[in-house]
């Protein structure tokens, strides 16, 4: 819940975590005003009995510290409302009130290359602190902007858009119309970012545009999702793919709007992947059983290939502690799956799901093979903050880019894979319906070799 | 050469709809006699056995045998746009491998589409000994599946020589569907064995709600842990049968 500022400075509980900031050393470097910082407070008050010394969470490290933190660090670069830096470049689109959202630049206060800052397909291997590090320097200038009616919205909107298309970073000046402010959350749904604040004024540098997605975005009868396969199939990162479509940079001229940067990067994911799904169920089935792993930031994957025709699932399991189950006594597992029709609505763990079927249909599609592919993911306590969908795209990606183990039967495969987890197979294979499906389902054909042999 | 002439356009969409359950793309093997097919869907769990001899149609020409595969998909399509009385025409151009649909009604549409390759495999039908044989209603079979599939995604198919039982169980809840011997719902019943198998409903419902519209009476044939034979009756001569493996739950 929110805690407004003035709460902050008098009667809230969250004092403590000022309290904790004054006394640690990096407090003691920086000089900070009180009110540039607003804290929000955890509906279990965990947070505030623990006040980050005994890890009552069940995480392995207090979040709210390493991001109060890279705060602190960040607290000089703002003490003006004029930034100046060099912008990856970056934007963000939010999502609330939409249709009315706020859209606008990320600048962070440096003059250097920072094309990283905003380049996850990069950042695989990066420790959560220095991601938190960069990230936590990106300043947010906002400015209310209607998604469809972004025509008219005038040259701050305009601005952000060129921005948005640019090849590499470029050097912006934000003037804002306070001081940026900074938030660090106490019940962490939100991943890491810098200060923000309303724009007054933009200045935007020259730009040199990615001659691809110019050529898109100057097409206005060319369709948005044809728009993300053509530049997709030449090359182009899905991450700047996704930065021009959440500014209505592709489509037909009346349908082109802002989209809320979370929801524009599953809708790139699940463009592309749905198109590579297509490719894949052409291709003729894999002949043994493969297990592809990868380990980054405390979470485990383990994805599972079994002969037979496209169908997916992903599966993931959360450890008391981890982000999306606090306060939890046991794992809490999520799924959701397709069959070879594919599906027509939501999946309902999110983003995820379509970040990891673009990363293994990336890797059918280049081995020309298709299989039934199960995503199996164990987030561990020591992910002490979501990060952002990247992670499990380039999670599976890194797994992808290694050979896999393999095995001539289900039941080896199965059994490498309980060596790697701490859940025991059996709850991944009651919780999946398509290790069910291949375990206990029977074929026809199972029934014709009898006859034969 | 080839063509095909049905004055009930009703009858040959709902027989490409009972296929397209199954396959997308649909290898017809055309013989003088008969028009056939027999496929598996994509996962092989399930199988199609289809057969319409040439008495079923208005006009059947077929001078040598031939193989065509179409998708069935946007074959239906088409058959969609035709209304209850009108009369189909199907022909084989062999020319150009197109397929020519004409509705012809209070006016005439011509529609041509292009044929596949079609496949070459040669599916046998699993020879399987059957210890139960239940002719039911297929209305009957529609609401047992209908109920089962509230409460799980599976269902057990089980019968002695009294009754034939549907039985699920989900996470939370299960259901118990009894069709006793001499029911309205179950015409006859005879079992060598009392018998068990455990089907997936997904596959179930949607076989028995497509060809249901073909169709009144269905004749159900299994053992234990064996696939499942369901044969569905035709108005006219002809054969509609699909078999389905079943799910075999180990511990």
């Amino acid at each position: 819940m929110w805690s407004s500022q003035r709460r902050v400075d008098k009667c809230s509980p969250n004092v403590w975590l000022l309290d904790i900031l004054k006394d640690s050393n990096v407090g003691a470097e920086v000089k900070f005003e009180e009110n540039l910082l607003v804290a929000r407070s955890s509906s279990s008050g965990l947070c505030v009995a623990c006040k980050g010394s005994r890890f009552l969470c069940g995480k392995t490290r207090c979040p709210i510290i390493v991001k109060a933190n890279y705060f602190l660090k960040s607290v000089p670069l703002m003490q003006s409302e004029d930034i100046a830096g060099a912008s990856p470049p970056s934007v963000f689109v939010g999502r609330i009130g939409y249709p009315y959202v706020y859209a606008g630049p990320l600048v962070p206060p440096v003059q250097e290359d920072t094309s990283l800052y905003d380049l996850p397909e990069y950042w695989f291997g990066k420790s959560i602190d220095e991601i938190v590090g960069f990230r936590s320097m990106l300043i947010r200038g906002k400015y209310r902007v209607h998604v469809q009616k972004f025509e008219n919205a005038g040259k701050i909107i305009e601005k952000t858009r060129e921005l948005a298309l640019a090849v590499k970073p470029v050097d912006v000046e934000l003037i804002l119309k306070k001081k940026p402010r900074g938030f660090i959350l106490l019940d962490d749904e939100v991943q890491p970012f810098g200060p923000s604040a309303p724009i007054r004024d933009l200045i935007v540098g020259n730009a040199r545009w990615d001659h691809q997605i110019e050529k898109a975005y100057n097409d206005t009868d060319l369709k948005a999702a044809e728009a993300v396969l053509e530049l997709y199939s030449k090359g182009v990162l899905v991450t700047k793919i996704q930065r021009a479509f959440s500014v209505g940079a592709f489509g037909l001229e009346k349908n082109r709007r802002f989209v809320p940067t979370r929801w524009s990067i599953t809708a790139v994911d699940s463009i592309i992947s749905k198109e590579l799904m297509e490719k894949v169920k052409t291709f003729p089935e894999i002949s043994e059983y493969r297990v592809y792993e990868s380990r980054y930031l405390d979470n485990i994957f383990e994805v599972l290939m079994i002969p037979g025709k496209w169908s997916y699932e992903a599966i993931e399991a959360w450890y008391p502690g981890t982000v999306w189950n606090p306060h939890g006594r046991s794992v809490v597992m999520f799924s959701d799956r397709e069959g070879y029709e594919g599906r027509t609505t939501y999946a309902e763990i999110g983003g995820c799901y379509y970040a990891a079927r673009l990363a293994v249909c990336e890797q059918l599609v280049r081995e020309q093979r298709q299989a039934r592919v199960i995503v199996l993911r164990e987030a561990h306590p020591g992910y002490i903050m979501p990060v952002g969908v990247w992670q499990v795209r380039e999670n599976v990606r890194n797994a992808m880019r290694h050979k896999p183990y393999t095995f001539k039967t289900l039941s080896e495969a199965l059994n490498f894979i309980a060596s790697r987890f701490k859940i025991p197979i059996r709850q991944w294979i009651m919780r999946s319906e398509l290790l069910k499906d291949a375990l206990f389902q029977k074929r026809i054909t199972d029934f014709l070799e009898k006859i034969k042999g | 050469m080839f063509k095909l002439k049905v004055s009930d356009a009703k009858l040959l969409r709902d027989m490409a709809t009972a296929i397209s359950i199954l396959v997308d793309e649909a290898t017809f093997q055309i013989t003088p006699e008969a028009l056939k097919l027999r496929a598996m869907d994509p996962s092989r769990v399930a199988m199609v056995d289809f057969e319409w001899p040439k008495t079923v149609f208005d006009e059947y020409v077929c001078t040598e045998p031939t193989k065509m595969c179409i998708n069935i998909g946007e074959l239906l399509k088409l058959l969609k746009r035709a209304g209850k009385d009108e009369i189909i025409e199907l022909a084989l151009d062999e020319k150009t491998g197109r397929l020519q649909l004409k509705i012809a009604g209070k006016y005439t549409r011509n529609f041509t589409m292009p044929t596949l390759e079609a496949s070459e495999e040669e599916v046998p039908t699993p020879k399987i000994t059957f210890n139960v044989r239940a002719k039911a209603t297929t209305d009957g079979l529609r609401q047992a599946v209908e109920d089962a599939e509230l409460v799980s995604d599976h269902v057990r198919i089980e019968a002695d020589n009294e009754k034939l039982v549907f039985q699920a169980s989900g996470d939370l809840m299960g259901a118990t569907i009894e069709l006793k011997k001499g029911s309205d719902a179950l015409l006859d019943l005879e079992a060598k064995e009392p018998s068990r198998a455990t089907f997936s409903l997904s596959y179930l419902s949607e076989i028995i709600k497509a060809a249901s519209a073909t169709s009144d009476i269905a004749t159900l044939e299994f053992s234990t842990d064996m696939p499942i034979k369901i044969d569905f009756q035709q108005a006219k001569e002809g054969k509609l049968t699909f078999y389905l493996a079943p799910r075999i739950e180990t511990a």
